[in-house]
């Protein structure tokens, strides 16, 4: 005679919750799978590669100048900085020399770029915590005075394809520099708009202290970069230790944080931001007019055979274009080290034991672009 | 406490601030003269002609191998008794705009001037509910600068 | 009992709420157009125009869309009790207009425990809520009926407790008479505190932001009604915005002198209820801001605020007023003392939520880039 009333039919059993990949938290189409006791979050497993469409692969097909196109859709938030990647590869490949002027408006553009990168994230994040709506449009308000100049500039508002090996497509338009002042001035007044709704209130900070810890050893191990990495108070920041463009001829302030939080990550890049509009400023005393192209380039990209790779610092962290050429007019092998990817994996360890609310926070204050981490 | 009453502060000052957004089809934004639509071709008005030879010079260098061109000897080239100094001159060109991904990079390969990216449009302009219908042919390419609706940038 | 033209009770008694419940839910739809163009505004947006002159007409071009689209239930739902739900959050929400006072002896029903039964009926829709979350065989729906349930249980005590604490000054539960007690002088100047908490509560009750814990966007993408569409889920939506426009209604009468304060009683009926509502429009407006400024907080800390904060400091404030209504004093002097209490137990509300996040901690540090690496 068995007994009807199994013990195992008493057994606790934890819920799994399958957050996304459509869902408004996941910033795109990335998925996790939360095993959740109650609210509690006992185990997390990401899944990737909903946006993969083999843009390395693609761009072995590519020459170098058609490849270019396909680095501004990897990185769609930080476009230039993906360019810039690619194009110091090929410029490293074929040993040319870039005129000065290009590599200052070179770095203007990025350091805009970061900023309208990191704009986009006070929204996602302000409306990851949960501001309706507000952070949001905030932050695309005064995205948007940054690709209006980017517009300009190139024609496109998301799409560069502005940066060639050895410099730029085509000069910058007359009146650059005043635009660009006049954007900084705004961005000033936006970072404080964002800082005044956000920062200092005491349910977000009640909500992100201490939340999403990442220490300094695992951020490490876990190989993350960027805002992440300097949130868990580890100096490193590519355009300070292996200075590329002419950050070394500015000044500017790294903020390390110290707790390893989403709050810390989220005063990180408000900070960057500033230090992001103190570059610029720099930048535009130093430019000098002169030529954005070098005086002989061939008109077919060709490379001699070898590999390099470039570090750059991304709005995200450290993005890598590693290049392999046999010679010829396109890469052998190309291949993409996204800080998003590294910094993803990290998300396993700062949600475990917290809210399910906690784990959204967690993933938002990353800043992942899910076409980088897929490409 | 401070904090909660500064973010209510800052939502109060927007609120009394104009509102950013446009009535969109009533108002439109100015398009900076370099904006970048899709790549149209240019007509000579000098030869009443076609500037593009089809030489397949862009068609090679689109990375997503949207365009076709086909070449002819031209029907008005001076050995034939015509005016035109072209010898060779485009007899059908297709392009895709659905998949085009606007990267300029036939533009700068023509050596000839022949295509630009247009720059007065939104996007909008070209919706259309088959896709078949987003490739263009020839008229189609040359009307938007044989009209003289483009504005000067792409010119040059 | 004196009824419309003399009719029979119970005939009287339909007229007058078939008049609340199609004028209410109009208002409502109104009332939802003026939060997405306030909103709006708040976001430098500039909201809905498309639907007729300044798009007045977006509600009912909402609705119109609603009524017409399909009603999905999904194939593992329990059919009676997933239909049944919305009609439990629609029905006890619509109730609540019985007390309502839009002018003085101007209701359905002039009830002696109005304030009672308005509390009363108002946390009944939450019975809807879990069937809901339960019945839609949704792990985002039942974790958001859950969360509303635990929200729901926690901050109808504070809620209450706060509206004793008035009614105890007022010396009444009659609404209408509450609302006469204060031509004078209305009970906010008393009882501050009573308001702040009642505020919280009716937000943290209408699950509102920064409360909206149980339909949380970003987390449980719209909780108990993931499942809803067409005309079942406007029933939700509709009910949301009624519970709003009760519940500021209810404060404008209890707390800021409802159509009594400060012109007294002999104001004329349409200015009566034009005060009423612009008093009930005023908290919305509020409502609206916060919903506009503030992140959502976390189910722990909601209900650790309710439970370690708000049910403590309410039963002080009670004891406190007991204490010192107890001993016949002056009206003056005893209600000056309720006010100068009511308002330390304000600072002390916001000083602990202060305490509660100023921990010391670290701050960023800025490392010139000029300095060595490592
Ligand atoms: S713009 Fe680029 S993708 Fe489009 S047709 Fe020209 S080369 Fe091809
Ligand atoms: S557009 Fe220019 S590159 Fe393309 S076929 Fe014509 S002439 Fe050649």
């Amino acid at each position: 005679m068995t007994n009807a009333l199994q013990p195992s039919e008493f057994e606790v059993q934890d819920i799994m919750i399958n957050m996304g990949p459509q869902h408004p938290a996941t910033h795109g189409v990335f998925r996790m799978v939360l095993q959740v006791d109650g609210e509690i979050v006992k185990d997390l497993i990401p899944h990737i590669g909903y946006m993969h469409r083999g843009a390395e692969k693609l761009s072995e097909t590519m020459d170098f100048r058609q490849g270019i196109g396909f680095m501004d859709r990897t990185e769609y938030l930080a476009q230039f900085n993906a360019e810039l990647g690619y194009v110091m590869a090929v410029e490293k490949l074929m040993d040319i020399e870039v005129p000065e002027r290009a590599q200052w408006i070179r770095m203007i553009l990025c350091e805009l770029n970061r900023l309208s990168s990191h704009f986009m994230f006070t929204g996602a994040f302000g409306t990851d915590a949960g501001v309706f709506g507000t952070s949001f449009t905030y932050a695309f308000r005064w995205r948007e005075e940054i690709l209006d100049l980017f517009e300009e500039i190139t024609g496109d508002r998301l799409m560069y394809a502005y940066f060639r090996p050895g410099g730029l497509a085509w000069e910058v338009t007359d009146n650059f520099e005043a635009r660009v002042r006049q954007v900084l001035e705004l961005s000033k007044q936006g970072i404080k708009d964002i800082d005044g709704l956000v920062t200092n209130n005491e349910i977000f900070k009640a909500r992100t202290q201490g939340v999403g810890v990442l220490t300094k050893e695992q951020a490490i191990d876990w190989g993350t970069t960027g805002p992440v990495l300097r949130a868990s108070g580890v100096q490193m920041d590519i355009r300070r230790d292996e200075p590329y463009l002419f950050y070394d001829q500015v000044e500017f302030d790294i903020p390390i944080g110290q707790n390893g939080d989403v709050y810390d990550r989220w005063c990180l890049r408000m900070e960057e931001m500033r230090q992001s509009v103190r570059i610029v400023e720099q930048c535009l005393t130093k430019l000098q007019p002169g030529p954005i192209q070098p005086e002989r380039m061939p008109r077919m990209l060709r490379t001699p055979p070898g590999e390099v790779y470039i570090r750059t610092e991304a709005p995200r962290g450290e993005f890598g274009i590693y290049m392999v050429s046999k010679g010829g007019n396109r890469p052998h092998r190309l291949k993409v080290r996204s800080s998003c990817f590294a910094n993803l994996q990290s998300l396993r360890d700062m949600s475990i034991g917290q809210y399910v609310a906690d784990a959204v926070l967690a993933l938002g204050s990353m800043d992942i672009v899910l076409c980088e981490v897929d490409r | 406490m401070k904090g909660i009453l500064k973010s209510m502060a800052t939502t109060l000052s927007t609120f009394a601030r104009k509102p950013v957004t446009r009535e969109y089809p009533e108002t439109h934004k100015e398009l900076p003269e370099r904006d970048r639509a899709f790549p149209v071709l240019l007509w000579d008005k000098e030869a009443h002609e076609p500037f593009c030879t089809g030489c397949h010079a862009c068609e090679r260098a689109c990375p997503v191998e949207c365009m076709t061109v086909l070449m002819k000897d031209n029907p008005a080239h001076k050995s034939v008794g015509g005016e035109s100094g072209r010898r060779k001159i485009i007899d059908k060109f297709w392009i895709d705009y659905g998949r085009c991904m606007r990267c300029n990079i036939c533009v700068e390969v023509c050596n000839f001037d022949a295509i630009t990216m247009n720059n007065t449009w939104e996007g909008h302009e070209k919706s259309v509910y088959d896709r078949a219908d987003l490739v263009q042919d020839l008229p189609m390419l040359l009307s938007e600068h044989r009209s003289g609706e483009l504005k000067p940038w792409v010119n040059e | 009992m004196n009824t419309l033209f003399g009719l029979p009770v119970a005939l009287d008694a339909l007229i007058r709420v078939l008049i609340i419940v199609s004028v209410m839910t109009v208002v409502v739809m109104g009332l939802i157009y003026v939060e997405r163009k306030v909103l709006a505004r708040f976001q430098q947006r500039l909201g809905p125009t498309r639907t007729g002159p300044m798009g007045l007409l977006q509600s009912v071009a909402d609705a119109l869309k609603l009524v017409a689209k399909e009603d999905v239930r999904p194939t593992n739902a329990d059919p009676w009790v997933f239909e049944l739900a919305p009609f439990l959050v629609f029905v006890p929400t619509f109730l609540g207009f019985v007390v309502v006072p839009f002018a003085l002896a101007w209701s359905v029903r002039d009830l002696d425990l109005g304030l009672f039964y308005i509390l009363a009926v108002s946390s009944v829709n939450i019975v809807g809520w879990v069937m809901a979350g339960w019945a839609s065989d949704n792990r985002y729906a039942m974790l958001g009926a859950l969360r509303a349930v635990a929200q729901s249980i926690s901050y109808e005590l504070p809620l209450v407790m706060a509206m004793i604490a008035v009614a105890m000054v007022a010396d009444s539960l009659n609404i209408s008479e509450i609302v006469r007690g204060q031509a004078m002088v209305p009970n906010i100047v008393w009882q501050p505190l009573p308001f702040l908490m009642f505020f919280i509560c009716m937000l943290a009750e209408m699950n509102r932001p920064p409360f909206d814990i149980p339909v949380g966007e970003s987390e449980v993408v719209g909780g108990p009604y993931v499942e809803y569409s067409g005309i079942r889920w406007s029933m939700f939506f509709l009910a949301e915005y009624a519970s709003m426009f009760i519940m500021a209604l209810l404060g404008a009468a209890v707390f800021l002198g409802g159509s009594a304060w400060p012109f007294g009683e002999q104001l004329g009926l349409p200015w009566q209820i034009l005060l009423t509502v612009a008093k009930a429009g005023l908290i919305i407006f509020v409502v609206i801001w916060t919903r506009a400024s503030f992140p959502r907080l976390r189910i722990d800390q909601l209900m650790s605020f309710s439970w370690k904060l708000l049910l403590p400091v309410s039963f002080a404030q009670i004891m406190v007023n007991g204490l010192i209504l107890v001993y016949d004093l002056p009206y003056g002097m005893s209600h000056t003392l309720l006010a100068v209490c009511s308002a330390a137990g304000v600072l002390f509300v916001a000083s602990a939520i202060n305490r509660s996040v100023t921990s010391p901690r670290p701050r960023p540090l800025l490392i010139p880039r000029s300095e060595a690496a490592r």
